[in-house]
C-alpha cells in the first residue's frame, strides 16, 4: 500500500473540523480508534488497518462537499458499501477518509412499466427484490452474501452470482447511476433508455472498485420472477464427466437458471454441515435450476434427465415441490461456513476458467494442494467457469497464512495459463493486485490508469487497488512517438 | 491522393499508427466501409483500411465463444455460427443497408459492428454488442498494443475497457481481434401479432406484453402503411399497423406463452399468433430497419431515438404529428426509427434536430441522426449532444488514448477550429 502521507496525518484534527461542518448530524464523522474498528477490513479480513476518519454522508450535496474538499487538499479517500467485499476493496488507508455509504439506503422509485427501480447505493441487493417481489418482480443478480451486501458495492465489484449465466452480470442489468466525481461534480451516466450519448461510462464504471467515482442513485432493471423453478441433482464419478454433462445441456441450446458444481471435499463438508442430502459416494455433484412456465420447466427437467444419464451420471434426484428445491441449494449456499466448519480458516478465491478446461485445472489444484501441503475444497459456478477455490489453513499456525496465500496465487496463475482470468465476481483489490502482471503487460496496464487518469488525475480515490504500481502522471502522459517513416514496406498502401 | 494503409498482421497496424502518430496524420479507420456514412465524415487524406485484418481464430460452440480478426466479413461469421446452431444474442441487423443500400444479408465486418455497438429486436431482453464482447485486442492512438477482457463469461480483472470500446467508433483504438459470447438458437419461435395503427396505443400494448411473465424477447410495432413489408398474410389482411411480440424457447413453453399473450392483450385488437417460419421473417424486418432502407428511400433523413420503452408510444406519436415522418417502433418503445422527406423545406438545414431533441429531452431520450447528406451531417450534430459534465470526461478519455487525435477525428463531433470534437 501507499505510504501514509504525514502531511495530511497531521492536519486529521482540521480534516475533522471540515467533515463536521458537511456533515453535521451526530454519528456523521468517526474519529475514535474504537469506533473506527468496525471499519478497518471488508470480508478479506486478512488485511487490516485503521483508518483516518470514518465519514456517513445522507445526501449526494454531502458526498459531493467531501470529494471537493479532498481533492483541493489532496486527501486520500475510499469509498465503502456493506463492507461484503472479498477482495480487499474497501481496505482502509491510515491517511485517508473512509467514505461509508451505508446511509444512503432508501428505494427511491419503481418504475413497473419501464421495469426499473431507482435505489440509493446502501440498499441490500435482496433489499431490491424485496422492494418489488410483491407485484412479482425480481432483481437478478445474486452474490452469496446479497442479503448483506450493498447495490453500489455490487456495482464496483460487477458482482454475480448462480443467475448470472441466464441473466447476466451487475453490468448487464444496470441501466445508469448518479455518480460524484472526485472533483465534486455530479454525473448521471445513463438511464431508463437504452443508449447514451458519448462513450459507454456506464460500461467501466461498473466493476472499477471505487477507483473512478463514488455512486450516489442506481437504476437497475427488475424482471418478472418465473413462474417456477425445479432443480436437479446429479452425481458423477468424476468432475470430467460433470464438465462434460455442463458442455452437453449447453450445446442442446439449454441455459439454465442457475448451474453449480462441486468436488467431493465440498459435498462432504456441506452435507455434514445442513444435510441437504447429497449423495457421498460421487466426485463431482451438479445442482441444474430450470426456471420459466411450469410447462418449460417440466420439458427442460426431462432433457436434462436424458442429456445426464447419456454423460454417465451414477446419481440423479429432481426437487418435486419448492420446500425440496430450497433444501438441494441450501448446501451449495452454505458451502463457505461448511468449510469454515471443518477448519479454522479458509481462504476463498475466485478465478474464471474456459469450462473444457476444468478437469486439468482440477488436477493441478490437487498438485498445488500437495505442494503446499494445505486443503482445498471446490464450489464453482460451473456454467459461467468461475471457480472458488477454499484454501483450508489454520491463521494461528506460523506461516499457514502465507502457504495459503501462495497457494491462492498458484491456483490464479493455472487460471491465466489456461485462458482464464484473475477474478469472476471479487475483483482485484489488494488481495490480487500484485498478480495483475500475469495478466495484463505494461501497455495494458498504462491504457487502464489512463481511463482512471480521465476521472482522478491526482489517483485520490480508492489508491493501492487493482494496479500494482501507480505510474506517475507525466509518465502516463509521455508520448513514445514512433520514428517517422513514409515507408513500412511490408504494409500494403494502395 | 488518399494514402491507403492495408496491414495484414496485428503488427503492421501498430506501425501503421506509428507512422501515423509520427507524422500526426490523422487517420480513418474502416474495415469493409459499409458504415462511413454513419457520423460524421473524417476529413482527411490517409485511411487505414483493416479488411485484411481478417479470419476467424477460435471458434469453441461448447464454450459458447467466438474470437476473429476484427476485419472478419459478419457474413463469415453468421456462416459459422449457423453451422453449429448458434448465434449472435444480440442479433444486428444489416445496418450498412440503411446507410448506403448496401447488399447482400449481413454487409460490413465484425469489428465494425461492435465499433458502433449494434444491437437488433433481442436488445431489450438481452443487451446489445457491448453485453457480449467478452475482450479485444487493440492499438491506442499512442501507437501501443493494449487489450482488455478475456475469453470467459465472468471477469472483474481490471477495468471493463471492453464496453468503452464497443460504440467508440475506432476514436479510442483500432481493434485488430474480438471475442465475443455466442448463444444458442432457440428451439422455436413464435410471433403474436395486433392489429394496432395508433402508435400510443401500440406503446401501451407493448408495455403490458413485457411486463407479463410471458417473457417477450422483440416487441415492435410498425405502421399501416410499412406493415405489407412484413409479407406476413395476416398483416396484410388486417390492413392497419401491427404490434408485434416474439417469444422463443422451448416448443411446449413458446405454444403455451403465445396463449397467454393474446389473452393479456385481446383488448386491443385483433390478435394471431404467426408461424415459425413467419416470425422469422418479421423479426428480420425489423432487425434490418426494412421499410427505411437507403435503396427504397432515396434521399431521406433518417432518425434513430432511443427512449424509456414505456414513453416510446407518446413520443413516437408526437415526432409524426411534428415532423410529418413515418416511424417504426422496436424494443418495446425504447427505438424509434423516424424517417423524414429530405425535400421539404422544413428539414434544412438541421434536419429538424431541434424539434426532434425538444421532444426526446422531455424524457431524458437521445436522437441520433443515421443517414443525411454530408452537408447535412457537417452542419448539425449527428450524435446527441452529450451533457458538459460527462463531456469532459469523455474528452479527456480521447485525450489519454488518443493524444495526437489521429484516430477517426471528428467522427463522433465535428472537428472545430481547435482540433477534435468531444
Amino acid at each position: 500500500m501507499p505510504e501514509p502521507d504525514q502531511h495530511t496525518l497531521a492536519r486529521r484534527k482540521d480534516i475533522i473540523a471540515a467533515m463536521r461542518d458537511i456533515i453535521p448530524s451526530p454519528g456523521g464523522v468517526i474519529v475514535d480508534d474504537d469506533q473506527l474498528r468496525p471499519y478497518e477490513c471488508d470480508g478479506l479480513m486478512a488485511y487490516r488497518q485503521l483508518p483516518m476518519i470514518v465519514v456517513l454522508p445522507e445526501n449526494t450535496a454531502q458526498v459531493a462537499a467531501i470529494l471537493k474538499y479532498c481533492h483541493t487538499n489532496k486527501i486520500r479517500v475510499v469509498p465503502r458499501g456493506a463492507g461484503t467485499g472479498l477482495s480487499g476493496g474497501a481496505l482502509p488507508m491510515a491517511d485517508a477518509i473512509t467514505i461509508s455509504m451505508m446511509k444512503f439506503n432508501r428505494v427511491l422509485d419503481i418504475d413497473w412499466d419501464n421495469r426499473a427501480a431507482v435505489v440509493q447505493p446502501g440498499v441490500t441487493n435482496l433489499g431490491i427484490t424485496r422492494a418489488v417481489e410483491h407485484k412479482g418482480f425480481y432483481y437478478a443478480p445474486d452474490p452469496s452474501s446479497q442479503i448483506a451486501c450493498s447495490i453500489g458495492g455490487n456495482i464496483a465489484e460487477n458482482s454475480g452470482g448462480v443467475h448470472c449465466l441466464k441473466y447476466g452480470l451487475t453490468t448487464n442489468n444496470v441501466l445508469g447511476v448518479e455518480m460524484v466525481t472526485i472533483e465534486g461534480e455530479i454525473l448521471r451516466v445513463g438511464g431508463k433508455g437504452l443508449d447514451q450519448a458519448g462513450y459507454d461510462l456506464l460500461g467501466i464504471i461498473t466493476g472499477s472498485e471505487g477507483l473512478l467515482g463514488i455512486v450516489t442513485e442506481v437504476t437497475v432493471r427488475i424482471l418478472r420472477k418465473p413462474e417456477t423453478a425445479r432443480a436437479l441433482l446429479l452425481g458423477f464419478n468424476s468432475s470430467e464427466e460433470g464438465g462434460n454433462c455442463v458442455a452437453a445441456i449447453i450445446a442442446a441450446g439449454i441455459i439454465p437458471g442457475g448451474l453449480e458444481m462441486m468436488d467431493a471435499p465440498a459435498i462432504k463438508a456441506t452435507e455434514e454441515f445442513v444435510q441437504a442430502g447429497y449423495p457421498l459416494d460421487v466426485e463431482a455433484l451438479l445442482l441444474v435450476e430450470l426456471d420459466g412456465p411450469q410447462v418449460e420447466v417440466d420439458y427442460l427437467i426431462d432433457r436434462v434427465g436424458k442429456i445426464a444419464r447419456d454423460c454417465g451420471a451414477v446419481y440423479s434426484r429432481i426437487s418435486e415441490n419448492e420446500e425440496e428445491r430450497l433444501l438441494f441449494w441450501s448446501g451449495r449456499k452454505n458451502a463457505f461456513p461448511a468449510i469454515g466448519r471443518i477448519s479454522p480458516d479458509y481462504m476463498c478465491m475466485d478465478g474464471t476458467i474456459p469450462r473444457g478446461r476444468l478437469s486439468e485445472v482440477l488436477t493441478g489444484m490437487q498438485d498445488l494442494s500437495k505442494k503446499h501441503g494445505l486443503g482445498v475444497a471446490n464450489v464453482f459456478h460451473a456454467g459461467d467457469g468461475n471457480l472458488h477455490p477454499l484454501i483450508m489453513f489454520d491463521a494461528n499456525k506460523a506461516g499457514d497464512l502465507e502457504k495459503a496465500e501462495a497457494f491462492g496465487a498458484d491456483i490464479l496463475k493455472l487460471c491465466v495459463a489456461v485462458g482464464g482470468v484473475l477474478s469472476g465476481e471479487h475483483g482485484i483489490g489488494v488481495e490480487k493486485r500484485d498478480l495483475m502482471g500475469e495478466m495484463f503487460t505494461a501497455d495494458d496496464m498504462k491504457h487502464q490508469e489512463r481511463i482512471k487518469m480521465a476521472f482522478d488525475e491526482d489517483q485520490l480515490l480508492n489508491p493501492g487497488k487493482v494496479f500494482p504500481t501507480l505510474h506517475g502522471c507525466g509518465e502516463l502522459k509521455t508520448l513514445h512517438a514512433k520514428a517517422v517513416a513514409d515507408k513500412f514496406p511490408d504494409i500494403p498502401r494502395f | 491522393m488518399v494514402d491507403v494503409l492495408s496491414p495484414t498482421t496485428p503488427d503492421q497496424l501498430r506501425d501503421a499508427v506509428g507512422w501515423a502518430l509520427g507524422s500526426e496524420t490523422p487517420l480513418e479507420i474502416i474495415g469493409s466501409g459499409s458504415k462511413r456514412a454513419f457520423g460524421h465524415s473524417v476529413r482527411t487524406n490517409a485511411v487505414l483500411d483493416c479488411s485484411k485484418l481478417s479470419g476467424i481464430l477460435f471458434y469453441q460452440p461448447e464454450e459458447l465463444v467466438i474470437s476473429a480478426r476484427a476485419g472478419t466479413p459478419l457474413a463469415d461469421i453468421k456462416a459459422a455460427l449457423a453451422e453449429k446452431n448458434q448465434q449472435f444474442h444480440f442479433e444486428p441487423g444489416n445496418f450498412p443497408a440503411l446507410l448506403d443500400g448496401s447488399t447482400g444479408p449481413d454487409a460490413g465486418t465484425i469489428g465494425g459492428l461492435v465499433a458502433c455497438n449494434l444491437a437488433g429486436p433481442r436488445r431489450i431482453k438481452v443487451g446489445a454488442a457491448r453485453d457480449h464482447l467478452l475482450g479485444f485486442e487493440a492499438v491506442s492512438g499512442r501507437a501501443e498494443d493494449f487489450k482488455s477482457g478475456g475469453r470467459v463469461m465472468k471477469n472483474v480483472t481490471g477495468f471493463d475497457l471492453s464496453k468503452l470500446m464497443a460504440g467508440s467508433f475506432g476514436t479510442l483504438g483500432v481493434m485488430h481481434t474480438v471475442t465475443l459470447k455466442v448463444m444458442p438458437n432457440d428451439e422455436t419461435s413464435a410471433t403474436v401479432i395486433v392489429a394496432c395503427s395508433d402508435p400510443r396505443a401500440a406503446g401501451k400494448a407493448m408495455t403490458i406484453a413485457m411486463g407479463s411473465e410471458n417473457e417477450v424477447s422483440a416487441a415492435a410495432w410498425i405502421a399501416p402503411e410499412d406493415a405489407p413489408h412484413l409479407d406476413v398474410p395476416l398483416a396484410g389482411e388486417y390492413g392497419s399497423g401491427l404490434v408485434a411480440l416474439r417469444i422463443e424457447g422451448p416448443k411446449p413453453s413458446v405454444a403455451w406463452r403465445a396463449d397467454a399473450l393474446c389473452r393479456a392483450l385481446a383488448g386491443f385488437g385483433e390478435c394471431h399468433e404467426v408461424p415459425e417460419s413467419h416470425s422469422h421473417r418479421i423479426w428480420k424486418v425489423v432487425a434490418n430497419v426494412a421499410p427505411f432502407v437507403a435503396s427504397e428511400n432515396s434521399g431521406s433523413i433518417l432518425w434513430r431515438v432511443s427512449v424509456p420503452p414505456a414513453s416510446g408510444g407518446d413520443i413516437c406519436a408526437q415526432l409524426i404529428e411534428k415532423t410529418g415522418g413515418r416511424a417504426m417502433m422496436d424494443w418495446a418503445g425504447g427505438l424509434i426509427w423516424l424517417q423524414i422527406a429530405a425535400s421539404d423545406a422544413a428539414v434544412a438545414p438541421d434536419a429538424m434536430a431541434g424539434t426532434i431533441r425538444d421532444i426526446v429531452a422531455n424524457v431524458g431520450g437521445q436522437a441520433n441522426l443515421v443517414r443525411a447528406s454530408d452537408e447535412i451531417r457537417q452542419a448539425t450534430p449527428v450524435f446527441h449532444p452529450e451533457d458538459p459534465a460527462l463531456a469532459r470526461i469523455n474528452a479527456r478519455i480521447k485525450e489519454n488514448l488518443d493524444p495526437k487525435g489521429i484516430l477517426n477525428p471528428g467522427r463522433i463531433a465535428p472537428v472545430s477550429q481547435n482540433g477534435e470534437g468531444a
